[in-house]
């Protein structure tokens, strides 16, 4: 009854992001935990500190450098931690098969959570292919969750306004959302237990993955440059309104 | 066309917007030109605004003392001037100063004994019960987080503190900015923004004038130095100003955290600014109920002198430009969770990073300069916002006395101050100096 | 003749309009449109699909009473499979992030999603990355491509064409362990921020979760969806679905109003592929309204009930 979360070493989203070579990034910049992921490890150790679950093992594929992510992820609860090394860039089709095999090898699951996705790559599909690989049921965007030893019900926000409740047989991937709880982020005590919480350490190059036929590459990475020249509307309340009716009316044809 | 002055105030931050206040309210024609789109949006703007006494030095105290009495007295201050952005608001929350071998607090307090600054001594149980949240170990000496050291655990107590009723922070650092604008503006001073300096024009051992960045020349015999980090940049271009001073100045980066108090705790309505050698922070309420995290720059840090232009472009690189280093977040929050043992610390670094315009000695350098008209109020070494009016109205007088004929690199001005009475040797401030090693070298001054 | 499908999505018994451009976006000579239709009546829907260019309507019909991702995924793999298609194209929706995922990941196919720009000969994508920060050209390899795209990036353009509809029944297999307990929906998102056409955001100028009101009843007018900054969803006054931005939405409608925000980087990641954006605040130094396309400096409790007014006669 291990809980597993798979933990993602991303740019804060507030660093500067400077492109280098035709697709990739200078990553001398502030590097952590992919939000939605504190999210995840917020639940588990919620659902742990109510009993059930044995074990929280987080889980990350990664540069060397991950193990800071990981470190912060023991700080909120995990009790240890796994770090599947590699130096390189990885798509989720290979990132989902290298989290499979470490979590089959490792112990097992009742719950495997991840974000419902990573702030760099954005490519919302981790979650999906590691249930796919594990023969699991899968839920993205989770915002509530009700745990027990046959399964979880979990509340998925599908959009503003729209709830759907689905219950799924454990062990299952759920993806949380930011709507699932406040972080609870470490205190320095906290921080003192976790350095002496083990990281084990695995190589990519040594898991027993299949090479998969398909792929995604990053041919070319670009600034997006975003260039408006701001023009003022001015007036009475009553004049600007036109003025806006205007635009919507004539330039954007909204109306 | 050339505008002509009497007085071009370079910078409309918290130090440049008081001169130009008192030189109008002394009758001069002030121009103060600026770089960014309105007053105190640079340096000023990242400042935490403290006000509280302790310095090392008695004449600190004393400056800083009657500091506090402008910004409880702000509205007089500002001659009830209307601002339309509003009042920037002094949060006299009080200020614990804890006794640690951080601080030299016994001067301190022998300082605040000579100056009369109201304050009461604290036991380690008197503390708790202000402030219930906090663990008076001494951590000292200040680590690192990346120092084995920094993880021991602690084995003595603090002894203790100080706490003064007067003190606390301005909430609005860029706005009180503002606010001396309007006033100076309503005495007759004018302000001009988006105006880069590029040139200090000089003949005859005399400035002559400013040039900005578009070709525009304003005209005036006095022209005050008050750009903040930009400093040196502008005594460089003012013929043999940079040369002249024995006391330079440099840009320094400076990382300020914001970090969630304890849920428990109202620290944004109950909290004090705390300054704790011990951990080599300083902590003020923000709003969200956070604490500001100051570091006080201890010696185990590392120092990223930076050009400021480069910074503000975001272009010196990881710890040398304008974004926060998880290194450094790590560090000023793991620190003050030591002392604040529930205090939960977020992944990601939220707070401001800026510059201080830094002097060798820490200590600013109020002064006239080698070139005729020329005067400097720079140095301020992230220390100085809480003196600023005083600055204000000691700068316009020394400007004054020194263009009346005074020769102050011989006989130093004596600025008598408006409260507390004390007279102030303005030659303490001499560019001249040697570097005082009385200073704490750092920000406490 | 190469096989494009074209996932199909439904709002009130009308086909989503984004769909048209998705088709627009596909279509090419020697390539076939085939709409899926999932769980919705296909006759209705097939008029509105022949004039973008769309031959075939796959009408699938799943035994899963209502919306259940993991059996409309199988569904769609399945119909793929039947009607020899490897390339999917879907929009970047609520229902695209739920059920193209799923799709790739069955098929074990590349996927991306929120293309800008979509090169369907050269498997090759454009999406945004870092937050809005970078643009990533992106190549799939596979025998299968998925491609999940951002609303409105192309324009709809008709090309008449006539369609065969073909039933496909499909029957979920047991025992999957994905169960739907209900679908509820609390009424306060009529209007889906991600696709809509025009939406209007409040930010800490709006000072409360009452004054939200002003930007609804504007946005009634021009069927607009309203969004917000993280500063209003962090102080509770309107729930997190209508947070746009870095750790919200991400939008990209054709207008874009900010009223009372000062445009963060984070919220510039979540709406910085607007058409136009227009700032109303009360502060000129505001950073949105040095990246706009028109900015008001002034009070919005003024101009809002003032630009109320005005869309209410231009509807009349």
């Amino acid at each position: 009854m291990n809980i597993y979360v798979c933990v993602k070493h991303v740019p804060d989203s507030a660093a500067t992001i400077t492109v280098e070579g035709d697709n990739a990034i200078n990553e001398k910049i502030t590097w952590l935990m992919n939000p939605y992921d504190e999210h995840a490890l917020t639940e588990a150790a919620r659902i742990k500190a109510a009993g059930k679950a044995v074990e929280i093992v987080a889980v990350c594929l990664g540069k060397p450098a991950a193990e800071n992510t990981l470190r912060s992820a023991m700080a909120m609860g995990a009790d240890r931690s796994i770090l599947i090394e590699t130096d390189q860039y990885h798509d989720s089709i290979i990132t989902a098969r290298a989290l499979a095999a470490a979590i089959r090898k490792d112990g097992t699951p009742w719950i495997i959570f991840t974000g419902k996705e990573s702030i760099d790559s954005e490519g919302m599909q981790t979650q999906f292919r590691l249930a796919q690989h594990l023969g699991l049921p899968v839920a993205t965007n989770v915002i509530k969750i009700n745990a027990d030893s046959g399964g979880v019900t979990v509340e998925c926000e599908r959009e503003a306004g729209t709830i759907d409740v689905y219950r799924m047989a454990a062990p299952c991937v759920v993806g949380a959302g930011k709507g699932l709880n406040n972080p609870n982020y470490p205190t320095f005590p906290d921080i003192v237990r976790s350095r002496k919480k083990p990281v084990k350490r695995i190589d990519l190059a040594e898991q027993a993955i299949d090479r998969p036929a398909a792929g995604m590459q990053i041919r070319e990475l670009v600034p997006a440059v975003e260039q408006r020249t701001p023009k003022a509307l001015a007036g009475s309340a009553a004049d600007i309104a036109a003025q806006i009716v205007d635009i919507l009316k004539n330039e954007a044809k909204v109306i | 066309m050339t505008k002509k002055y009497d007085a071009i105030i370079i910078g409309a931050g918290v130090i440049g917007a008081p001169i130009a206040y008192e030189l109008s309210k002394m009758g001069y024609k002030t121009m103060s030109v600026d770089k960014l789109p309105d007053a105190g949006e640079g340096s000023t703007a990242g400042s935490c605004a403290i006000v509280r006494a302790h310095y090392s030095t008695e004449d600190g105290v004393a400056f800083a003392y009657e500091g506090f009495k402008y910004w409880l007295d702000w509205e007089n201050y500002l001659d009830h001037v209307k601002d339309e952005k509003g009042l920037a608001k002094f949060m006299n929350t009080g200020s614990l100063l804890i006794k640690s071998q951080g601080h030299k607090w016994q001067n301190v307090k022998k300082h605040y004994d000579a100056v009369g600054v109201q304050y009461k001594e604290l036991t380690n149980e008197e503390i708790l019960e202000m402030i219930p949240v906090l663990d008076l170990h001494e951590f000292w000496p200040v680590k690192r987080p990346e120092d084995p050291a920094f993880w021991e655990d602690p084995t003595k107590m603090l002894e203790g503190g100080l706490f003064c009723p007067e003190g606390g922070y301005v909430n609005d650092p860029a706005l009180s900015a503002h606010n001396i604008m309007r006033a100076a503006e309503a005495k007759g001073a004018t302000f001009m923004f988006n105006a880069e300096v590029v040139n200090i024009r000089a003949a005859e051992g005399k400035v002559q004038g400013i040039t900005l960045a578009d070709g525009t020349e304003i005209d005036a015999p006095v022209v005050v130095n008050c750009a903040g980090p930009h400093s040196f940049k502008v005594n460089q271009m003012a013929p043999g100003v940079w040369e002249g001073c024995n006391i330079k100045t440099k840009a320094l980066r400076h990382e300020v955290m914001y970090c969630p108090a304890p849920e428990d705790y109202d620290y944004l309505n109950k909290g004090y600014h705390q300054s704790d050698g011990d951990i080599g922070c300083y902590v003020r309420p923000e709003v969200g109920n956070m604490y500001l995290i100051g570091s006080e720059d201890p010696e185990c840090d590392p120092q990223e002198w930076v050009d400021p232009d480069e910074f503000y472009a975001g272009k010196g690189g990881h710890g040398r430009d304008n974004q926060l280093s998880e290194e450094q977040w790590k560090a000023q929050c793991y620190r003050l969770g030591r002392r604040v043992p529930t205090l939960q610390v977020p992944n990601q670094p939220k707070g401001v990073v800026d510059l201080y315009d830094c002097s060798d000695d820490w200590i600013p350098v109020y002064d006239k300069s080698d070139l005729g008209g020329f005067y400097m109020a720079v140095g301020t070494s992230g220390n100085q916002y809480k003196n600023a009016p005083v600055v204000g109205r000691m700068m316009a007088e020394l400007i004054d006395a020194c263009e009346k004929g005074l020769d102050h690199d011989k006989e130093p001005f004596q600025y008598k101050m408006k409260y507390t009475g004390r007279t102030l040797d303005v030659g303490f401030f001499s560019r001249k100096r040697e570097i005082n090693y009385n200073s704490s070298f750092s920000v406490n001054g | 003749m190469q096989p494009i499908g074209l996932l199909i999505e439904f709002k009130g018994g009308q086909i989503k309009p984004a769909n048209f451009g998705m088709a627009t976006a596909a279509r090419a000579e020697n390539r076939q449109l085939v709409a899926l239709v999932v769980d919705t009546p296909a006759n209705d829907a097939k008029a509105a699909l022949e004039a973008y260019g769309v031959t075939r309507v796959v009408n699938i019909r799943t035994d899963s009473n209502g919306w259940n991702p993991a059996v409309h995924a199988a569904a769609v793999v399945a119909a793929m499979q039947e009607n020899g298609i490897t390339t999917l194209i879907g929009l970047t929706s609520p229902t695209g992030r739920e059920l193209l995922p799923r799709v790739a990941a069955r098929l074990d196919a590349p996927l991306v999603m929120d293309c800008i720009d979509i090169d369907l000969d050269a498997h090759r994508v454009k999406t945004s990355q870092y937050s809005g920060k970078t643009i990533a050209t992106i190549s799939m390899t596979g025998s299968h491509f998925i491609y999940g795209m951002r609303a409105n990036v192309v324009a709809p353009e008709e090309a008449p064409a006539a369609a065969e509809v073909i039933d496909f029944p499909f029957a979920a297999d047991q025992g999957s362990g994905f169960e739907v307990i209900e679908t509820r929906t609390d009424g306060s998102g009529s209007q889906h921020l991600a696709e809509s056409d025009i939406i209007i955001s409040g930010g800490r100028g709006l000072k409360n979760a009452e004054n939200f009101k002003l930007l609804f009843d504007c946005a009634r007018h021009l069927n607009a969806a309203v969004g917000a900054s993280r500063v209003a969803v962090d102080n509770g006054w309107v729930p997190y679905a209508m947070q746009v931005g870095q750790t919200g939405v991400k939008v990209n409608p054709k207008v874009y109003m900010a009223v009372g925000i000062s445009g963060s980087i984070q919220h510039f990641a979540g709406m910085k592929t607007a058409k136009t954006v227009i700032a109303i605040n009360t502060d000129a130094k505001a950073a949105i309204m040095a990246n706009c396309d028109y900015f008001v400096v002034g009070d919005l409790f003024d101009i809002l009930p003032a630009l109320e007014k005005a869309l209410a006669s231009v509807k009349r």
